[in-house]
């Protein structure tokens, strides 16, 4: 039992273990990961690609070939650390925690890890200005507006969603700004803004400058005029860009299938033509490995500024005597 | 203009400095340290200069690392030219000054891009900026055990080897922290701040993991092995290179999340 136990905390083992950490890891920086297995076939010869999709190189970091030298390490660096923090209470001065603390940290890194990789949800929902969302907590996520901000040479600056929080029916946070680097965080649920995307729809204006837009689908009416937004289809004869909304019109001297663009038509005494809305794209994360990894990468600074600190300090202290 | 005053006072460092290799006696060449401050002010001028320009901390494309490494990789090696606590070696400040040379030659190649421009929303971060900083300070002394560990192994001489085994050492012992601290602790702390997950197992990201495992490997293979074994060294020079695929080959061969830096 002591000898197993003298092996499982030994150093020998922690250098074996990183030398195939780090070698497994290599090779899979050179092996493209998560594609679906035939892609393996096409990219190697059917050895070579048999032989990385049965042995998991296809998906290295959620493969035996990575789980088992890192639960190894874990176990490993438990017992180090276990044995080295009782040898170090043990002496009556000179006591030097940084490692032990590093190697808290690192455990706790994995753990932390581990909890993410299980329990991480994450979900993505497209919102136009206007539109509400049902958070998991009850919550209402209703955007406001979306702003795409770009530099003068037209390279994106900046994408902000402003939003406001409500729950049954009362306003709980107001005008909040979601941004690149910038996420809203409501309890375990962190929201991203992760992307956007512009819609094609059509403004019908009045005679009285009131705009209504309308998406794909909605449809508006007045004064006998009815406006009904079929579909959208690419203008005959342009490969790329511009798009026409088709639209059902009944009234105001037209009757049928009506194509619109962004010059325009007149119903009536209404304007139509086409604009773009758009639309925000937030990603939802819950991640309960998160609070762990944080704490974590605290104590692995500490951990190694401290060890460098008192290191650097015997040194010192050497170097005088 | 003053980027390229840099290159050129850092060719003259490294050529003040092939010329005191051929003296004889211990005398410290002096001009060199002076040159490349010089050099490193012009880097760093270029750098303030264009954040600036930008409205942003300029740390945020190739060309603004690679002034900022090779700038860091001379200021490291005037402190080592001046401090007193190890032994200083003509050699390693000389090694030192052709990596930040290397540097600065890459970063003026006209194949790289230089225009100023502001960085894209998922670029303008503080943790961005400090992650980046970090990576490179603690890679500057990197470059230092690199130097110190090649004269390591190509030295007989067995009291300049333990010289040079200690130098390697301490460069490690100081650059593993902040190497830490700034690839994998700021590093992940941005991740999940722009893209809603703290590790992607992006190859960027794994080759900075591997890179810190090597250091790692390093520290504990030198805390069981005599000063005098290789091995240590060996691994010093295969994190070093670690290192540089993971700043170049990962940049340009193996595409990911950091494609852009």
């Amino acid at each position: 039992m002591r000898e197993f136990w003298k092996k499982l905390k030994s150093i020998k083992l922690a250098i074996a273990l990183i030398v195939i950490l780090a070698t497994g890891s290599l090779l899979a920086t050179l092996i493209p990961q998560g594609k679906a297995s035939e892609e393996y076939f096409k990219l190697y010869p059917k050895l070579v690609a048999e032989l990385v999709v049965q042995t998991g190189l296809n998906r290295f970091f959620s493969s035996i070939l990575f789980l088992v030298p890192a639960l190894l390490f874990f176990i490993n660096l438990g017992a180090c650390a276990l044995d080295r923090l009782v040898r170090e209470l043990r002496k009556k001065n000179k006591r030097r925690h940084g490692p032990d603390i590093l190697h808290v940290g690192l455990l706790l890194l994995i753990v932390g890890g581990i909890v993410s990789f299980s329990g991480r949800q994450e979900g993505m929902v497209r919102l136009a200005a206007g539109e509400s969302v049902a958070l998991p907590n009850g919550e209402i996520l209703h955007l406001i507006k979306f702003s795409d901000e770009r530099y003068e040479d037209g390279r994106p600056k900046d994408w902000t969603s402003l939003v406001n929080l409500e729950k049954d029916g009362a306003l709980l946070k107001e005008n909040v700004e979601i941004r690149v680097n910038k996420p809203l965080r409501i309890g375990a649920i962190t929201i991203y803004q992760n992307s956007y995307s512009a819609a094609l729809a059509v403004a019908v204006s009045a005679p009285d400058g009131s705009v209504t837009t309308l998406a794909r689908g909605e449809s508006f009416e007045a004064e006998g005029v009815r406006i009904f937004f079929m579909t959208t289809e690419k203008k005959p004869g342009v490969e790329t860009g511009e798009a026409q909304a088709v639209l059902r019109v009944q009234g105001g001297g037209l009757d049928g299938a009506v194509r619109v663009d962004s010059q325009g038509i007149l119903v009536g005494r209404y304007a139509v033509a086409t604009t773009q809305v758009l639309s925000t794209g937030l990603q939802a994360v819950s991640d309960p490995g998160y609070p762990f990894v944080l704490v974590s990468l605290i104590l692995i600074g500490l951990g190694t500024a401290l060890t460098f600190a008192q290191k650097l300090n015997d040194t010192l202290k050497e170097e005088k005597a | 203009m003053i980027a390229t005053i840099g290159f050129i006072l850092v060719i003259a460092a490294a050529a003040a400095q092939v010329v005191s290799l051929f003296r004889k006696g211990d005398k410290k060449e002096s001009l060199s340290p002076w040159l490349m401050a010089a050099a490193a002010a012009a880097f760093l001028g270029v750098m303030l200069s264009r954040s600036v320009k930008i409205g942003f901390i300029a740390l945020t494309s190739t060309y603004e690392s690679l002034l900022f490494y090779s700038a860091f990789i001379m200021i490291l090696d005037i402190v080592y030219r001046f401090q007193k606590k190890i032994h200083y070696s003509r050699i390693i400040g000389f090694g030192a000054t052709i990596a930040a040379l290397v540097l600065a030659a890459i970063a003026s190649s006209p194949l790289l891009p230089k225009e100023a421009l502001p960085p894209i929303p998922a670029l303008r971060s503080l943790w961005l900026v400090i992650h980046v900083a970090l990576s490179f300070v603690g890679e500057a002394f990197f470059v230092i055990s690199f130097v110190a560990s090649l004269a390591f192994l190509f030295t007989k001489d067995e009291k300049k080897k333990i010289d040079f085994d200690r130098i390697t050492y301490t460069a490690v012992a100081v650059g593993y922290p902040i190497f830490t601290a700034g690839a994998l602790i700021f590093g992940a702390i941005w991740a999940e701040q722009a893209w809603g997950r703290w590790w992607s197992w992006d190859p960027k990201e794994t080759w900075a993991f591997i890179t810190w495992l090597v250091y790692t490997l390093y520290l504990h293979v030198r805390l069981i092995m005599k000063k005098k074994n290789a091995a240590p060294s060996w691994i010093a020079v295969v994190g070093f290179l670690c290192t540089v695929f993971t700043f170049f080959g990962v940049n340009y061969l193996l595409p990911g999340l950091h494609s852009y830096g």
